[in-house]
């Protein structure tokens, strides 16, 4: 048996996330046998969801308060197999399974989400949710850092190997370059390494290029492109991974291969993030940004 | 890291040489002397054909198509096989440095968003 290995997704709100994370994890379920853990560590809850076939599932922070606290709660209460093939009493297909479970967190606007994500870890690992057959955990983790609560997985030394879900828009960059940022920060006291960035495509122009190029500099590699798919949508309507709604599809064949370099992946880093300046720099060398003259910022497109 | 679907150990860093690569990709795609061309296609997400071109022997191009081809266990449709966009662009990539004008105006196209098959003949 392998060590256990520790992974998390971050990325920007909104760059798909929690849809390539559950899709890439199915693929290591379904193609290679692999054996998974999902913590979703999102308020929203919606890290497991197509895993489960579900809406959403019941987070640990939802039952604990329900219960009392967290110590009234049982592990099966909170950590579920995943739906069909990724059941682990389910062989018909692959030896690998998939549990699922969230930690959620605070309603909008009171508390801190960071205070969830660590309670619910502590709980699976002192209730034996890591146990020896695993042979990845996944945390899946919203937005970009620069809220501490959402290092968590990173500041508390669970998660190891991060891989940060980009696309080659300006803002995804930006928050992926902070992202680097809080590894950076954690790397020499927790051993968490940056391990790729995976770029979920818009399909913009050289997106490609800009995309391996902000990984070349930040000191990582880009280490799959996945582009857009409608049946990425299409298995999401049916609360399903693009595995299993159409596992010979091009697609699944793109989840497949991304799923085949993270378990090879030996590539983990500390991140060298880039200066904002830097950052802009590259957005003008691949065309998203026209440079401008000084005397043109802040000026509108008739004036400048 | 990983180029061309080629696993290049951590200790060679993030920015493997194309020098490299290419050793790799030649050494990995064995005798392909049975292989006169290959055919390649690019089409939008719906499906429609919107590219359509050979590629003949004697670029690192041709090299690097016909060895995914053969290593590549993607589902055939008519005996065409899906390249992965990450391979079609960094193929492209390192054609475009090393190969003749021909092969890098075929690059071109690669470099666009569509979705590209192969098959040898």
């Amino acid at each position: 048996m392998s060590a256990l290995r520790q992974i998390a997704f971050y990325g920007k709100g909104g760059i798909g996330k929690s849809t390539t994370s559950q899709n890439t994890l199915a693929a290591m379920c379904h193609y290679y046998g692999q054996k998974i853990l999902i913590v979703g560590c999102d308020p929203k809850a919606d890290s497991t969801r197509l895993i489960l076939h579900e809406k959403a599932q019941s987070t640990i922070m939802q039952l604990a308060s329900e219960a009392g606290t967290v110590e009234d709660l049982e592990l099966e209460d909170v950590c579920k197999p995943g739906a069909g093939e990724f059941n682990p009493e389910d062989e018909t297909i692959t030896d690998g399974y998939i549990m699922c479970t969230e930690s959620g967190g605070p309603e909008p606007g009171v508390g801190c989400a960071g205070r969830g994500v660590i309670t619910a870890i502590n709980f699976l690992e002192e209730e034996g949710a890591y146990d020896d057959e695993l042979d990845f955990v996944s945390y899946d983790v919203l937005g970009d850092v620069v809220c501490g609560g959402f290092a968590m997985p990173i500041r508390e030394g669970k998660a190891q190997e991060i891989y940060i879900v980009m696309s080659g828009e300006m803002m995804a960059m930006y928050a992926a370059n902070n992202i680097s940022k809080g590894i950076l920060k954690y790397a020499n006291t927790g051993g968490v390494r940056l391990a790729g960035l995976i770029c979920n495509a818009r399909m913009t122009d050289r997106e490609y290029d800009l995309a391996k190029n902000l990984a070349t500099q930040i000191g990582t590699q880009m280490i799959h492109f996945v582009p857009r798919s409608n049946h990425v949508q299409r298995a999401e309507l049916r609360r399903m991974t693009v595995v299993e709604f159409s596992p010979n599809s091009e697609q699944a064949m793109e989840y497949r291969e991304l799923a085949r370099k993270i378990i090879a992946n030996d590539l983990k880093v500390i991140p060298t993030p880039l200066e904002m300046d830097d950052l802009e720099a590259l957005l003008m060398e691949f065309g998203l940004e026209e440079e401008v003259e000084a005397e043109a910022i802040g000026k509108r497109a008739e004036e400048a | 890291m990983f180029v061309c679907g080629y696993h290049f150990p951590a200790s060679m860093g993030n920015d493997v040489s194309m020098d490299k690569v290419i050793e790799k990709v030649n050494g990995e795609a064995g005798d392909l002397s049975s292989i006169s061309s290959i055919e390649v296609t690019g089409e939008t997400a719906k499906g429609e054909i919107v590219e359509k071109f050979t590629v003949t022997p004697g670029s690192f191009l041709f090299t690097a198509l016909a060895d995914y081809y053969n290593k590549s266990d993607v589902p055939q449709k008519d005996g065409f096989k899906m390249i992965y966009y990450t391979n079609k662009y960094q193929i492209s990539e390192i054609s475009k440095a090393v190969d003749g004008d021909d092969a890098k105006a075929l690059c071109r196209k690669l470099d666009d968003m569509n979705l590209y098959r192969l098959k040898i003949a």
